[in-house]
């Protein structure tokens, strides 16, 4: 199933896709993956993030191949293998996984206001609003998500200066030896930032909606680097900060490290820091209810505006459920699995069937 | 279009606004100091220290205190005698009794570090005989939680005083191989607070502490930077001197058994003499005088440490950071038979704008 070739006022510019990526990937992993990581390599997992960032690159490589050679989406790339109603069943699979990156995304960022600032946060009343500004972005079309992406990137960048305050106390001793683990352990941390580094399979979705596509590949691995930069620097800061028995209890390290800033006018920073994350976590969603609606409308035929509403109603009632630490902790370590497998089994996968069905095509 | 987003706004706004509860700084008391002190049959006795603001610009203090067997109950306590709310949001200081911090203090740091609102930077100190006893007074015009941590503040920048607060205290306790410590505060007169040293812990109890006059060469040991002052006597003369930019570093020179070298670099200005003329051969004189006087000082002081078996220096962590698959148990035997030799290497710089 070849595609319709999407209008050229609908296109973005190849090199905002270092935004959508950077955008996507960054959100409510970030707040607390230094605990996680260090489980198994300790005080050595900073490695483990930069590996797992550059492992990446070989995947984006593989989204652009895959891509190129359908010259269409993940529905079209299924469709090519699979034949078109396999195709679509497991396209629709993807529908779930955004829902669920949705999903935790909202609610882990609802938890940290509840935690961090007001305990009696309505759960429903703050996603019924959230959901509704996503949704009015997305209905304003993938030029709009694009933007949201873009300022969501720009204006909250300020915020890595804040961990500049955390480097007054850091030891950077602690990260002494250097190689201290063995690299079975080193692996193992650097599956555990799934959580973290997922997102940056979204090519998938708005592949056509590029200008001159193969030309963004460059901005899309470029936007992976400067993600795995960012997790490599905030976990050393983080590593240098916290000694290893206190940051094993420290559930959001990087929220914690606010703690320390001080500054003339304002007592505690986490409070600006966390509204400012609002921004951060906001084109996720909308990334997601897009990439989920855009599915259901090229596999199922239903119109992109009715699927967004359908989806973010799902969300919002899904969301209920998840009520206690437990169960968040629980969504999110299924979304990083899921998250695994979509990036690491499947996308792998496909590359190869694509390839063989290339070929057997091509004869 | 428009009117209808506009209607969609104005009626989002009136249901958010009741979303979350409200806190208004008048309808609130704001506790700054806490006080735990122990007392009998495992009970601790617990003081919140509000401030008072007056009409006529004057900062009064206020102390509500409880007793309870945990200090999750405490804040129960004493809510109930309040009549206003209690929060937490700007602590400045929390005090220990002495005997509450011979007794272990992390449970009730537990409750500091749990709660969100809580800053890292808030000061703990432990009272000489109560802790109750240091919050009830009236030190200074701007209240008597802001006048302890600008005391503490201060003697950390420009004296003494090595770096100390709520995260350091965590950061060295939970560290593998350091042991956390704590300024001592002591009530003078009514109206007087001094620092008399310095608490060591070992885990969370206290065990040992330095007197003030010891405090400089402390510093020096656990502070990568720091500054502080100082004074000797050469040839029965006395010379002050103000230290303002010392460092230090450890380097691992031997193992089995361990021997660790200390090399402080002291730069120091003079700020007294009670001699005559300051000769160039007099600062060179003065110079050796105190690199010998520290050498020994810190010498003795990690001596001391050893023999009661703190290590607040951080050697254990040091030498951690230098060996692969530290073994922490077998350190605790190996710390006593470690050799350190301190080498000071000290400059004066300036001697003031007489000679």
């Amino acid at each position: 199933m070849t595609q319709q070739p999407v209008p050229e006022r609908l296109q973005i510019s190849p090199f905002l896709v270092l935004y959508l990526i950077m955008s996507m990937q960054i959100g409510i992993g970030v707040l607390g993956y230094q605990r996680i990581i260090a489980e198994a390599a300790g005080y050595d997992a900073w490695i483990s993030v930069l590996g797992a960032g550059l492992s990446i690159h070989i995947i984006i490589w593989m989204i652009y191949k895959i891509c190129g050679t359908v010259d269409g989406d993940i529905v079209a790339a299924n469709a090519y293998v699979f034949g078109k109603k396999i195709g679509n069943l497991v396209s629709s699979f993807f529908i779930i996984y955004l829902l669920i990156f949705a999903l935790a995304v909202l609610r882990t960022f609802i938890e940290v206001i509840q935690v961090w600032m007001f305990p009696e946060l309505s759960i429903f009343w703050f996603s019924l609003v959230f959901l509704i500004l996503a949704v009015y972005i997305v209905f304003g079309g993938f030029r709009t998500v694009t933007g949201i992406a873009f300022f969501c990137i720009v204006l909250p960048s300020y915020l890595l200066l804040t961990f500049g305050f955390a480097l007054k106390y850091a030891e950077f001793s602690n990260l002494l030896p250097i190689f201290d683990h063995s690299a079975k352990d080193l692996i193992t941390s650097a599956y555990k930032m799934s959580l973290t580094y997922i997102g940056f399979e979204i090519p998938l979705f708005f592949y056509p909606f590029i200008k001159d596509a193969p030309k963004s590949q460059k901005w899309a691995h470029l936007g992976v680097f400067l993600t795995t930069i960012i997790y490599t620097i905030l976990a050393i800061i983080t590593f240098t900060y916290f000694s290893e028995d206190q940051l094993a209890k420290s559930i959001w390290a990087t929220l914690e490290m606010w703690k320390i800033v001080s500054m003339p006018f304002v007592e505690r920073f986490e409070y600006i820091g966390i509204a400012n994350w609002n921004l951060i976590i906001l084109p996720n969603i909308c990334i997601a209810l897009w990439g989920s609606s855009i599915i259901l409308k090229r596999a199922y035929k239903l119109r992109q505006k009715k699927g967004v509403i359908i989806l973010a109603l799902f969300c919002l009632i899904a969301i209920n459920f998840f009520d206690t630490r437990a169960k968040i902790n629980f969504l999110n370590d299924w979304t990083g699995k899921i998250g695994f497998g979509v990036t690491y089994l499947y996308i792998p996968f496909l590359f190869i069937a694509t390839m063989i069905a290339k070929k057997v095509k091509n004869k | 279009m428009i009117a209808k987003k506009f209607i969609l706004f104005i009626a989002v706004s009136f249901l958010m606004a009741g979303c979350v509860e409200k806190e208004i700084i008048d309808d609130v008391n704001i506790e700054m100091g806490l006080g735990y002190d122990f007392k009998e049959d495992d009970k601790i006795e617990g003081t919140i220290m509000i401030p008072v603001f007056n009409p006529d610009k004057k900062i009064g203090n206020f102390t509500f205190s409880a007793t309870a067997t945990s200090a999750r109950d405490l804040l129960q306590e004493v809510q109930r005698k309040s009549a206003q709310p209690i929060v937490t949001g700007s602590l400045e200081i929390a005090v220990f009794g002495e005997e509450m911090a011979k007794k272990g203090v992390i449970e009730l740091i537990d409750s500091f570090e749990r709660d969100a609102s809580i800053g890292a930077r808030v000061y703990l100190a432990v009272g000489e005989g109560n802790a109750k006893n240091i919050l009830a007074g009236t030190y200074g015009n701007r209240g008597n939680a802001v006048h302890l941590s600008d005391l503490i503040t201060h003697n950390t920048d420009n004296r003494n005083l090595p770096k100390t607060n709520l995260h350091i205290f965590l950061f060295d306790h939970y560290q593998q191989g350091k042991d956390p410590y704590m300024p001592i505060l002591k009530k003078l007169e009514p109206e007087i607070i001094d620092i008399v040293g310095v608490a060591l812990f070992k885990g969370d109890r206290m065990v040992h502490t330095i007197p003030a006059d010891k405090m400089f060469f402390f510093k020096l040991l656990t502070d990568k930077y720091s500054q502080g002052s100082f004074k000797i006597k050469v040839d029965e003369e006395q010379v002050a001197i103000k230290d303002i930019d010392s460092k230090n570093k450890f380097k691992l020179a031997k193992r089995e058994p361990y021997t660790i070298e200390v090399k402080i670099k002291i730069e120091g200005v003079i700020r007294e003499y009670t001699g005559q003329m300051l000769t160039p051969a007099m600062i060179k004189k003065i110079e050796k005088e105190l690199e010998k006087t520290v050498n020994e000082e810190c010498s003795t002081m990690i001596a001391d440490f050893q023999e009661h078996g703190v290590d607040p220096i951080g050697f254990g962590h040091f030498i951690k950071s230098k060996t692969r698959d530290f073994d922490v148990k077998k350190w605790e035997d190996d710390y006593k038979n470690v050799t350190v030799h301190v080498k000071t290497d000290a400059k004066i710089t300036e001697v003031g704008i007489v000679e």
